[in-house]
């Protein structure tokens, strides 16, 4: 089955050289999709956990020991594993930018493509969202409340691209054209070290287009052939590594250019 | 015995014979007919309640004072519509009584001077999930969507279903999809929700 | 004709057929499938107009200029102030979280009077403020009688509480521990003045030494965004940051080196990097260099290595290093933002002076004009005072606490808990229900940071003079609380004394008056700065050579407390937006994990996922063992934030509370108090 191919493809690019593993995008990813908070976060196969950062480590010790941050948001790969297994069409690539959509209403709960989805990205409501009395009122209006029994996902903030496209065609721009930094999801606006970068990486006046090609960014198994839209990007080769091992490749390099 | 009994049973099945015409089909039509009017006229009354706006708003008073749609109904800077207007528009005009319709009095003293929003019926009620952006839909006339409540002195009945709480004119997928694609316009499901 | 069996099938047969040709069914289970998915209890999104709104977020100890986006009026997220130059658009873990903070469960939502051992009775303002005049009147006058603990370091509330203790004839006003407390002395024993602050964003090498810069030393956001600065994305770096502390924390993680030094070794470490600059040529004016220069020679590589594990070419490569950067600043502090020894700080702070560097990378800010009269900065801090309290050198009648939590944050923290239960009349000036709170005689609800004006003057660390402001981003607080200031300068007046103010804001608009800066563009997210002022310091070498050799043996083990902002803060508990950033290897369950190296854990005798006791003083620590590379030798890492017995459901009783476990002594030569280098005996359970 070949890959749908789209003139706008949103995808992000993280340094993980800059990031502190501070976990501002852990909350702010949160708050900006209600997601409930947890009174037992620590059970982490029960935690809705959309961007979810990994601390790697170089396995070394004392002044050896390195360690790094991974920010892991949805891949919204190219070439998604969990489209195709989803028996009622809730998830699908079917639109202008590339943001693989996960729609809650038709979401029957099978979990099919939490099983096929190679990065974990993919998290089961196991119970309706319960806020402390009061805060449903700090909710905010750019995601739904999902019940529970449905699979949720990080959607790169997709409602704030939506808005982004509203205020271009105010503005008297196209919306088709967005402008480097008019669409930004909650995580990378909230970033303090500004690790996470995003846009079009088609786009050549979008800093994501150079970046993704750098020499030293790569993407989390490559060689699952996925075409995850998600790029990381690192001076230190242990990181790299981490990758897939340089599995698709067999030797060191910038990943493939995004088809 | 035997012939006063075969007798008897032909009788009745002559009579039976004779109604076959319209006592055979007729309990079916009877009831065809029955369940047609209960679908198509109990059933609505049934599943939708009927409500009011909670102030008598009267559009028609607030053209004749000269106002056009967009003073009130607009597009704010970032590009999102100003659906209904809250106090703070309606108070430009009337933060005091200045008509006579006992409506607005209702309006100034039980919401403009308490600090509380009119808790406006929406009749193109859209559900949480729902994304939907009316500065790409600006080519469109109101109309085309909306009931025509710019001439109306009185809110039209609101009409609430019972089971799934969205208005009678809540627009369903199907409406909205379909005008998409005589349009040409992406059906893609992230285009209408979030 | 009368109605029989295969009529009546007729007329129901008749009702299916017709039925199919209304939309009776079709609706019906369109209907039923839309209602099944909206149960009442899903919550429903607020709709309206969103705006973004600047507000000043204090949840963190450092201030910062946010914008807190609303719709229809009510708060939902935060997002940073791009034009601010001090947050430029950062904002932390915990302000990430703001919003929601302002419906957090543990929020006090109205005056309480305790009535019973943890029961609370709520009461109205009116008669609660009466209560605290009351209180207040009966002991005006008597020095020593009134005493208050203030949290917040950077508010001109400050000054109103110093000034109303003034008022009534009492001295006893006491801040929290915290770093700035520790730098003052320090600079005074390098023959300076002033509040030190540190310019990250001009240099092109930075050494911090204990100071977590960028996570939750200083003004955090605004190091992460002078660290982001040099590091373009895909080019090369301008700046090197090293790192030199008792564990590989989040800012270690990202700086090009990091040196594993245990907490009691900083002066170690420190002079042991001044004697290979010295060697190499480095050369200071400052008055007492020989001195110095004789000092450090002590510290030779085997001394260094014996103090810290650190081997001869690891300092050599940091010494080459520093002699390449053209603006090297070195910042010293406790890894965990207090109990740190003025002698840390000053050992750190030399090499700024062996650098050339004071005046540059290292400033000294001047004193401000103060907006209320009669405040006095006080010699003591609050841990400090409580131990006077509980050995009975001090017996005040009633206590004021101000935004702080002295029975949770302060080391030996049970302790602290009993000496303040035994004052006789407490009342806490607090958002959240804190254990602190959970102690006092009165608590009086102050307003969430977005629903309040406040103010911050120079957050420590800042290279100038920093002044911020902030005004309430909503109409009114979301509980029935009131404004602390508000409340005590009312107070005030009722006690017969003339503060000169009415309200906060109005205090805050005199200050901003007196700085000269302009209070509209700073709550509308601006920022005011000043200079710093001249001055020179010496190398502090009299008081760095009375510093005391610390040993360890294998029994016991150093601690070191490490803070990660997202977990909260001392008068913060984890916000329940943050909860799932906890690790594995930190918490599971409600078991605390505490950190220590595979060499170590070997020495002590316990394994991976051991259970523990830590015992130090009075306290001690439940928790299981994680075994860790990125811990310095002979130390114990343990997370700050847990073990609250106080707040919600949502943080209480995970954990367990490494302040319990933190002991006190005297640093040498300087009698500040210090806790830094706390040591700990392991025992398995």
């Amino acid at each position: 089955m070949k890959a749908k191919e789209f003139k706008v493809t949103w995808g992000m690019v993280i340094d993980l050289d800059k990031c502190t593993g501070c976990g501002a995008c852990m909350t702010a990813c949160q708050v900006e999709n209600n997601i409930a908070p947890m009174v037992d976060a620590s059970n982490k196969m029960r935690t809705l956990s959309w961007m979810l950062v990994y601390e790697l480590s170089n396995k070394k010790s004392g002044a050896e020991a390195e360690v790094a941050y991974l920010p892991r948001p949805c891949m919204q790969c190219g070439n998604p594993a969990c489209v195709p297994v989803c028996p009622v069409i809730a998830t699908d690539k079917n639109e202008e930018g590339g943001i693989v959509s996960q729609v809650y209403p038709r979401c029957i709960g099978c979990r099919y493509c939490m099983a096929a989805c190679p990065y974990h990205a993919r998290y089961f409501n196991w119970e309706d969202p319960i806020f402390p009395k009061g805060m449903e009122k700090a909710l905010s209006p750019n995601t739904s409340a999902r019940p529970r029994g449905v699979v949720e996902k990080c959607n790169f903030c997709h409602t704030r691209f939506m808005q982004a496209k509203d205020k271009a065609r105010q503005d008297g721009g196209d919306p088709e054209a967005l402008a480097d930094g008019a669409y930004m999801p909650a995580c990378a606006e909230i970033c303090p070290t500004g690790a996470i970068s995003f846009g079009d990486v088609k786009n050549k006046e979008h800093k994501v287009f150079d970046l993704a090609q750098g020499k030293d960014a790569f993407r989390l198994l490559e060689k699952l052939g996925l075409n995850p839209q998600v790029y990381y990007v690192s001076k230190r080769e242990w990181v790299r590594k981490l990758g897939d091992n340089y599995a698709a490749t067999g030797k060191p390099g910038a990943a493939k250019k995004h088809s | 015995m035997d012939q006063k009994l075969q007798e008897r049973w032909g009788e009745v099945m002559e009579e039976k014979k004779q109604c076959k015409g319209c006592g055979g089909a007729l309990p079916f039509l009877i009831g065809f007919v029955a369940a047609l009017i209960a679908g198509w006229v109990l059933f609505p009354n049934l599943l939708y309640s009927k409500k009011v706006q909670p102030i008598r708003f009267s559009h028609k008073i607030h053209q004749e004072q000269g106002m056009e749609c967009a003073s009130c109904h607009v597009f704010r800077d970032d590009g999102s519509y100003a659906g209904l207007p809250k106090n703070e528009k309606c108070q430009e005009c009337h933060a005091d009584v200045v008509g006579s319709d006992p409506a607005e009095k209702i309006y100034v003293e039980q919401y403009a001077q308490k600090d509380k929003e009119v808790p406006w019926l929406v009749y193109q009620y859209q559900p949480d999930n729902v994304f939907f952006s009316h500065k790409a839909h600006e080519s469109f006339e109101c109309k085309e969507c909306h009931l025509e409540v710019g001439k109306m002195d009185t809110p039209p009945v609101y009409y609430e279903n019972r089971l799934s709480g969205y208005s009678k004119q809540t627009m369903k997928m199907w409406q909205c999809e379909r005008c998409h694609a005589e349009n040409g316009v992406s059906n893609a499901c992230h285009v209408c929700h979030k | 004709m009368g109605l029989d069996r295969r009529g009546f099938v007729k007329i129901v047969v008749g009702g299916v057929a017709g039925t199919l040709f209304t939309p009776v069914i079709w609706k019906s289970l369109d209907d039923v499938s839309i209602w099944s998915q909206n149960w009442p209890w899903i919550p429903r999104l607020n709709k309206g107009e969103v705006k973004a709104k600047a507000a000043l977020s204090k949840l963190c100890p450092a201030g910062c200029a946010v914008k807190v986006k609303t719709v229809g009026g009510l708060p939902f997220a935060v997002a940073g102030n791009t034009a601010n130059p001090m947050s430029k658009g950062g904002v932390c873990p915990v302000c990430a979280a703001g919003a929601q903070l302002m419906y957090s469960p543990a929020r006090v939502k109205s005056p309480l009077k305790k009535v019973g051992e943890g029961k609370f009775e709520a009461i109205k303002w009116e008669d609660a403020e009466a209560l605290l005049v009351e209180k207040l009147t009966a002991l005006k006058g008597q020095n020593g009688k009134i005493a208050a603990i203030n949290g917040d370091e950077t508010g001109t509330a400050g000054e109103v509480i110093s000034g109303l203790l003034a008022g009534l004839g009492n001295s006893g006003y006491y801040m929290m521990p915290g770093e700035k407390f520790v730098a003052e002395k320090g600079v005074k024993l390098m023959g300076g003045s002033g509040q030190p602050g540190f310019d990250i964003a001009g240099a092109d090498l930075v050494l911090m030494i204990g100071a977590d810069a960028l996570d939750s030393w200083g003004a955090t956001v605004a190091n992460q965004k002078a660290f982001a600065a040099t590091r373009p994305t895909g080019a090369a770096a301008t700046a090197k940051f090293v790192y030199a502390g008792p564990v590989l924390n989040h800012t270690a993680a990202v700086s090009d080196k990091f040196l594993p030094v245990p907490p009691q070794a900083t002066v170690a470490f420190a002079l042991g990097l001044a004697n290979l600059l010295i060697n190499d040529g480095a050369v200071s004016s400052a008055s007492d260099f020989s001195e110095y220069k004789a000092l450090a020679a002590k510290y030779t590589a085997e001394e260094v290595e014996k103090a810290t594990g650190l081997k001869a070419e690891n300092m050599k490569e940091l010494a080459a290093m520093i002699k390449a950067a053209k603006a090297p600043v070195v910042i010293a502090g406790a890894s965990f933002g207090q109990g740190g020894g003025a002698l840390d700080f000053v050992a750190g702070a030399s090499l700024n002076v062996l650098l050339g560097r004071v005046g540059s990378g290292m400033t000294l800010l001047p004193s401000a004009p103060k907006a209320v009269a009669g405040v006095s900065a006080s010699d003591k801090d609050a841990g400090s005072f409580l131990a006077d309290v509980a050995t009975g050198k001090a017996a005040p009648g009633a206590l004021i606490v101000y935004e702080a939590n002295p029975a949770y944050a302060l080391p030996q923290a049970d302790d602290m808990a009993k000496t303040l239960g035994n004052i006789a009349f407490k009342v806490s000036f607090s958002t959240y229900m804190d254990e602190t709170a959970a102690l006092c005689d009165l608590i009086l609800p102050a307003p969430h940071p977005y629903e309040r004006f406040d103010d911050a003057l120079n957050p420590y660390g800042v290279a100038k003079s920093t002044y911020l402001a902030g005004k309430p981003v909503v109409k009114k607080p979301v509980m029935d609380c009131k404004d602390p200031v508000d409340v005590l300068l009312g107070a005030a007046t009722k006690l017969g004394l003339s503060l000169g103010f009415d309200t906060y804001a109005d205090v805050i608009s005199a200050k901003a008056k007196a700085l000269g800066a302009d209070l509209d563009a700073l709550t509308a997210g601006g920022i005011w700065t000043g200079d710093a002022k001249g001055g020179s310091l010496n190398l502090g070498a009299s008081a760095l050579a009375k510093a005391a050799v610390v040993k360890t043996d294998d029994k016991t083990l150093a601690v070191a407390p490490v803070s990660n902002l997202a977990f909260g803060t001392a008068t913060l508990a984890t916000p329940p937006a943050n909860l799932l950033a906890i690790r594995e290897t930190e918490l599971v369950g409600k078991e605390l994990l505490v950190q220590m190296n595979a060499a170590t854990a070997k020495k002590a005798g316990v394994a991976e996922g051991a259970k523990v006791k830590l015992s130090a003083g009075k306290g001690e620590l439940k928790a299981r063992v994680h075994l860790n590379e990125g811990v310095a030798p002979g130390t114990v890492a343990v997370l700050l934030g847990f073990g609250r017995s106080a707040w919600d459901e949502y943080t209480k009783g995970k954990g367990d509370n490494v302040y319990k476990i933190l002991t006190v002594s005297d640093e040498a030569g300087t009698g500040l108090k210090v806790w830094a280098g706390s040591t700990v005996t392991v025992a398995k359970v």
